[in-house]
């Protein structure tokens, strides 16, 4: 969701030190950096000429009635004009470029440290707020470098540039004009203040608006079917005029501040006449000074004003850029230690979980002393109430976690001890909904291995017996699958992430079976693939319906996080009366 | 149904096209005038600023001749005076323009805003199915805010153009040559001004495209980081969000290169106005042609214009998307909805719900036929089961009776009166529907429940979770009743929502239940928890239900077998099973159906 709230437990460092790491990322835009701040540097002082040239020309060829001095200053101006826009020109692309490279690398660095940490961490944080860093966050550090280093910059330097020139023109008129610039400084501030509180308001009122025109659209059936539309209108009525209020209260702070921006403007032009113009009847000043100094006057106020907005787009900058240091800083537990050593091929498929201990936070054990053991080519069900830990088994098989006593191994190597790459070659993981990535079906397919040649996924296909359903399909391998396989249905999901499996062909398969009920006709292709994949492999299945069980070479029943039973479907019927309640309210009403 | 085919086609293309940009304008002008109170204040306020912007460098202008004439310096106190009188004035135009020019925008955006949520949830089923929940949201957030962009930008264009044509004018009144030599910088800024806006509004597009590419990169590796992990491949999600990284970054880079190309011209254009004065002006004052006050007002001008001229151009340049947005919106509010009330409904007929298909057509608005007339009787007091193939059109035959489609041909009645005699809320509330797919607001339980009848009380509200078998888990939650759920709120397990949706259908106590194929989604364990809810909440009502389990078709009275389009056998689920052995071939299809 677009206007969902990025804010999350952090500590915000100094922003000294947050610029000072932030610059650390990428080191070798230093140079380009400080060549992009003297070419800033070039163009402000070159613009800052222009007045100086039109005291010339007004001093010595206006007042003195000399045409051609007139003209000289006239074609001097366009001169340096010519320069200012280039050298403003190529300083506005290149601060541009230092920041988008800077962002380029940025978002390349974080999502590789994202990637790379344990699924602890997954886990533990809610997936928007993870992807609201790689968005919000940095698309926040965009807005600024887009926009706010080029303005930041340029208008630092004008208001700096200007405040000397003020000062080298007369520094009498300059005193006043800095007068008056302090009370607008003080009157910012308190219009800022008002301004930020007004947006918060409105950043989050927009936000229920959204939430609940959302709810509105989504939930229209149920609305209409209860005869609910005068309630949901009313309600959204409410919240729609609360973001009015929040909106019109940001109006009002806007309707004061500009105002009187632009009066303490006129009173800074008034301030500088007064006193310039009684300098000029004492003849203590020329009248080309008195204009150049008015010019500059221009170029002081919008500067000002543009460099407080630069100011909150810093900040949040900075916000964001802690938030991302938070994923940078993360460790990640689970990587290859020291003198990890390969999975010896060939893989048979044997996984030993021995006096396993688990859990995701302290002081709730979700396994409690598990031990397995599961012979290669063997088809194992795990079975047992939702939280009773079983598909946590499957997550330490896959090496999602590590135990906190015990191991897991595979050929009786302990996983923690073998390299990632070849672990994760003897393995895959299908998990319940399938999960498509989008892209095409091809891409599905050899997500494994992409490499993998047009023959070899068809012959996969034929094998499995879906190579006539995918032909079918207009686009063949083709298919673009869109976002989250949302065009096909969940079973054809699944046959897609079964495939995809065969595909990489690992020694075992872990298999987290779905619930939801399919298509008949689907249902059998599903069965069917599932009996291909699984052959001469090991398997472990997170089973959910009682065929799974039936099939299974042999059944573990878990229950918080104890092996209760552990034995054939038969035997287990016979022996375990927690087994056989369960299959009971499997075949409930079947009959 | 996918969101590509949807009424609004006509106007959802990127690009605006002409007669968009009519019904846009059109569109825009009648929002305004609904506001023209608002409009006007706002556009004296900008009136009164354009008068103090063309006043202020002439005053300025004659202190300056004071100053160059050498005195009597007295006589520049009371122009310094009325230079601050004037500043005060400006102040007060700007601040009548900006605030009634905000409050014009706002109240429109709000009421639009209201218009369409009310609109959206008046409009049939049919429309939903075909347009996505995106795309209206795009009505109600981005178009709406390119609306109210250019409705709070008016009434500063309409002042700025007058304020425009004012400088103009006394330029050209102080001194022909040279007020025609400074004008010459209006065209130029607007322009450049406009061009630029355009160009960078196209960026912006582009830019927000690939954002979003680059949100989907990350998103999918998030969700799907057990399958990414398992088979490895963070390498490839890597190149994904660097390839994704890399268009963000030309986008970006396009844009700046836009505004590196235009933003200097912001400033060296009006100092080559200035160049211009100093040129022609000063010549002209040696001539004495012009007062040396004159030629200072003459750059004070062109320093004043610069910013309103800059806007201007963003404004006309924003214009067409604008409009186009506009015209989105009114396509919107004028697609009008096709299940209305009957002009005068009748009273609801007294009886224990029987209802009755005669002859009932189906089609949907692509042309597809679902329904080949549906021939069907169901007793009051009693369940039916309806079974058939996927797509059979059992949802279909559900969906008739509260009216959420209107048959194409034939008619449905409700204790013998035809149902689009009834008024609409008269019928939905004497028919409940239980979705496929279980929808809970972000609310609390007790809300949700209450979504099924806003009178009922809490012991209501409580029965209706008992009769739902949901009041035991509804009571271990944290907060009981209170607790939140929905998107935002606490999460429930398939079963557990299915049993809330069950308690607010049966919470007004309809005399008819529909189960729209309720327990399809959910494993045999939580379906065996619903069975027994699903026992009480049927006795004595007239209850559809569709379903593929035996389980769940033991529980009703009569089974009709759909297929084709229409009823091909109605009778006890047993008989059938003996009687029609197509209806046992579909039924054994469906796995949890055939294995006992």
């Amino acid at each position: 969701m677009k206007y969902m709230s990025s804010a999350g437990d952090h500590k915000v460092e100094k922003p000294g030190r947050l610029l000072a790491r932030a610059a650390r990322v990428s080191s070798n835009l230093k140079w380009p950096f400080v060549g992009t701040i003297a070419l800033a540097i070039v163009a402000t002082v070159i613009r800052l000429i222009g007045p100086l040239i039109v005291r010339g020309g007004i001093d010595s060829g206006i007042a003195e009635g000399d045409k051609r001095a007139i003209l000289a200053a006239a074609g001097l101006y366009v001169g340096t004009l010519i320069l200012q826009y280039f050298a403003t020109a190529a300083s506005q692309f290149s601060v541009a470029w230092v920041g988008e490279q800077y962002l380029l690398q940025l978002r390349g660095l974080v999502f590789r440290r994202m990637l790379a940490l344990d699924m602890g961490f997954f886990g533990r944080s809610k997936s928007g707020v993870l992807v609201s860093r790689m968005t919000a966050d940095i698309e926040s550090l965009q807005e600024f470098a887009s926009d706010g280093a080029v303005m930041a910059l340029s208008n630092l330097l004008t208001v700096i540039g200007v405040s000397i020139a003020l000062v080298f023109v007369d520094w009498q008129m300059a005193v006043a004009v800095f007068a008056i610039v302090s009370v607008l400084l003080g009157v910012t501030r308190v219009f800022q203040r008002q301004a930020r509180k007004a947006y918060d308001m409105v950043r989050e009122r927009i936000g229920r608006v959204l939430a609940t025109l959302q709810e509105g659209i989504t939930g229209v059936r149920v609305v209409q079917a209860f005869t609910e539309e005068g309630n949901q209108a009313s309600n959204f009525g409410r919240v729609n005029e609360g973001h009015f209020e929040a909106n019109m209260a940001a109006a009002r702070a806007i309707s004061w501040y500009f105002p009187v921006v632009a009066f303490l403007r006129v009173i800074a032009i008034g301030s500088a006449l007064a006193i310039g113009a009684m300098r000029v009847i004492d003849g203590t000043m020329s009248i080309g000074t008195l204009v150049a100094f008015l010019l500059y006057l221009d170029w002081f106020f919008q500067p000002i004003i543009n460099l407080s907005n630069v100011y909150n787009l810093l900040q949040s900058a900075l916000a964001a850029l802690s938030k991302l240091f938070t994923i940078i800083d993360e460790p990640a537990v689970i990587k290859d230690r020291e003198g990890a050593y390969d999975l010896p091929e060939p893989v048979r498929g044997e996984i030993d979980v021995d006096h396993v201990r688990f859990s995701y936070l302290p002081d709730t054990l979700v396994l409690d002393d598990v031990s397995l053991h599961v012979d290669a080519g063997e088809r194992l069900a795990v079975v047992g109430e939702t939280g009773s830990g079983k598909s946590t088994i499957a997550k330490l098989v896959m090496r999602f976690y590590d135990p906190q006593s015990g191991s897991v191994s595979i050929d009786g190597k302990n996983l923690s001890d073998l390299t990632k790459d070849s672990r994760v070659g003897a393995m895959a993981l299908i998990p319940q909904d399938g999960f498509l990535f989008s892209g095409t079906l091809r891409d599905n397919l050899t997500y494994a291995d992409p490499d993998a040649t047009d023959d070899d996924v068809w012959r996969v296909l034929s094998t499995m017996g879906i190579d006539d359903w995918i032909r079918s399909l207009p686009d063949g391998l083709d298919t673009e699958v869109r976002e989250r396989g949302s065009r096909f249905s969940s079973g054809e999901q699944q046959l897609v992430a079964l495939a995809r499996a065969f595909l990489a062909d690992p020694a075992i398969i872990v298999l987290d079976e779905a619930t939801s009920n399919l298509d008949p006709e689907t249902e059998v292709r599903v069965e069917k693939a599932l009996s291909v994949l699984l052959e001469g492999r090991t398997s472990v299945v997170i089973a959910h319906r009682l065929r799974s069980a039936e099939r299974a070479d042999r059944v573990v029943m878990i229950d918080a996080g104890k092996v209760i039973a552990n034995g054939t479907h038969d035997e287990l019927v016979a022996t375990s009366p927690n087994y056989k309640e369960l299959v009971d309210v499997w075949t409930i009403g079947l009959a | 149904m996918d969101a590509g085919g949807g009424r609004l086609d006509r106007v959802s293309a990127d690009r605006p096209r002409l007669t968009d940009l009519g019904d846009g304008l059109a569109f825009l002008w009648r929002v305004l005038r609904r506001y023209r109170s608002i409009a006007v204040v706002s556009i004296l306020g900008a009136l009164l600023w354009m008068a103090a912007v063309v006043t202020i460098p002439r005053i300025i202008g004659a202190i300056v001749d004071i100053a160059v004439e050498g005195g009597p310096a007295d006589d520049i106190w009371p122009l310094l005076l009325l230079l601050a009188g004037v500043g005060a004035v400006q102040a007060g135009g700007i601040s009548i323009r900006r605030y009634f020019g905000f409050k014009l925008s706002y109240r429109a955006e709000a009421d639009i805003r209201n218009r369409i949520f009310t609109h959206i949830q008046r409009m049939e089923f049919n429309f939903h199915d075909m347009t996505s929940t995106g795309e209206l949201m795009a009505r109600a957030s981005s178009d709406l805010s390119q609306l109210r962009l250019i409705l709070a930008m008016l009434p500063i264009t309409l002042a700025n153009l007058g304020m425009f044509l004012a400088v103009t004018t006394v330029l050209i009144i102080i001194d022909p040559v040279l007020g025609g030599v400074a004008a010459l910088m209006i065209p130029a800024l607007l322009f450049t001004s406009a061009r630029f806006a355009s160009r960078v509004v196209g960026y912006s597009f582009d830019l927000q495209a690939r954002l979003s590419g680059l949100s989907h990169v990350v998103e999918e590796s998030v969700t799907g980081i057990e399958v990414v992990k398992s088979y490895g491949q963070e390498a490839q999600q890597q190149k994904k969000l660097e390839r994704s990284a890399v268009d963000i970054y030309k986008a970006a880079m396009g844009m700046a290169k836009e505004r590196a190309i235009h933003r200097p011209l912001f400033e060296t254009i009006p100092a080559f106005g200035t160049v211009a004065v100093l040129a022609v002006g000063g010549i002209r004052v040696v001539d004495g042609l012009i007062s040396f006050g004159d030629f200072v007002s003459f750059t004070q001008y062109l320093a004043v214009m610069v910013l309103p001229l800059m806007i201007t151009g963003w404004f006309f340049a924003n214009l067409p998307r604008s409009a186009a947005a506009s015209a989105r919106i009114g396509a919107l509010l004028e697609t009008a909805p096709d299940i209305v009330e009957p002009r005068r409904p009748g009273p609801l007929p007294d009886g224990r719900g029987e209802i009755k298909f005669e002859g009932v057509h189906f089609s949907y608005p692509d042309g597809t036929e679902v329904l080949r007339g549906v021939d069907l009787t169901i007793p009051g007091g009693t369940a039916v089961g309806l079974v058939g193939a996927t797509g059979a059109g059992k949802s279909t035959i559900a969906h008739l009776i509260p009216r959420f489609y209107d048959p194409t041909d034939g008619r449905i009645t409700l204790d013998g009166v035809d149902i689009r005699d009834l008024s609409l809320d008269d019928l939905r509330n004497e028919v409940s529907v239980v979705f496929q797919e279980t929808f809970l607001f972000s609310a609390s339980i007790a809300d949700n429940i209450r979504v099924g009848d806003r009178l009922a009380s809490d012991s209501q509200v409580r029965s209706a979770a008992r009769l739902a078998k949901a009041h035991e888990f509804i009571c271990d939650l944290s907060d009981g009743y209170d607790t939140v759920v929905g998107e935002r709120g606490a999460t429930l397990s398939g079963g557990q929502r299915q049993r809330v949706s069950l308690a607010r259908g049966v919470v007004r106590d309809p005399r008819v239940l529909i189960l729209d194929d309720a327990t399809s989604s959910v494993d045999a364990v939580v379906e065996s928890e619903i069975q027994e809810a699903l026992r009480q909440v049927m006795a004595g009502r007239t209850t559809v239900i569709i379903a593929h389990r035996t389980s769940t078709l033991a529980l009703v009275d009569n089974v009709a077998f759909i297929e084709g389009g229409r009823v091909i056998a109605f009778g006890p689920h047993l008989e059938l099973l003996e009687r029609v052995p197509r209806y046992a071939e579909v039924l054994a299809a469906t796995p949890n159906g055939a294995d006992a």
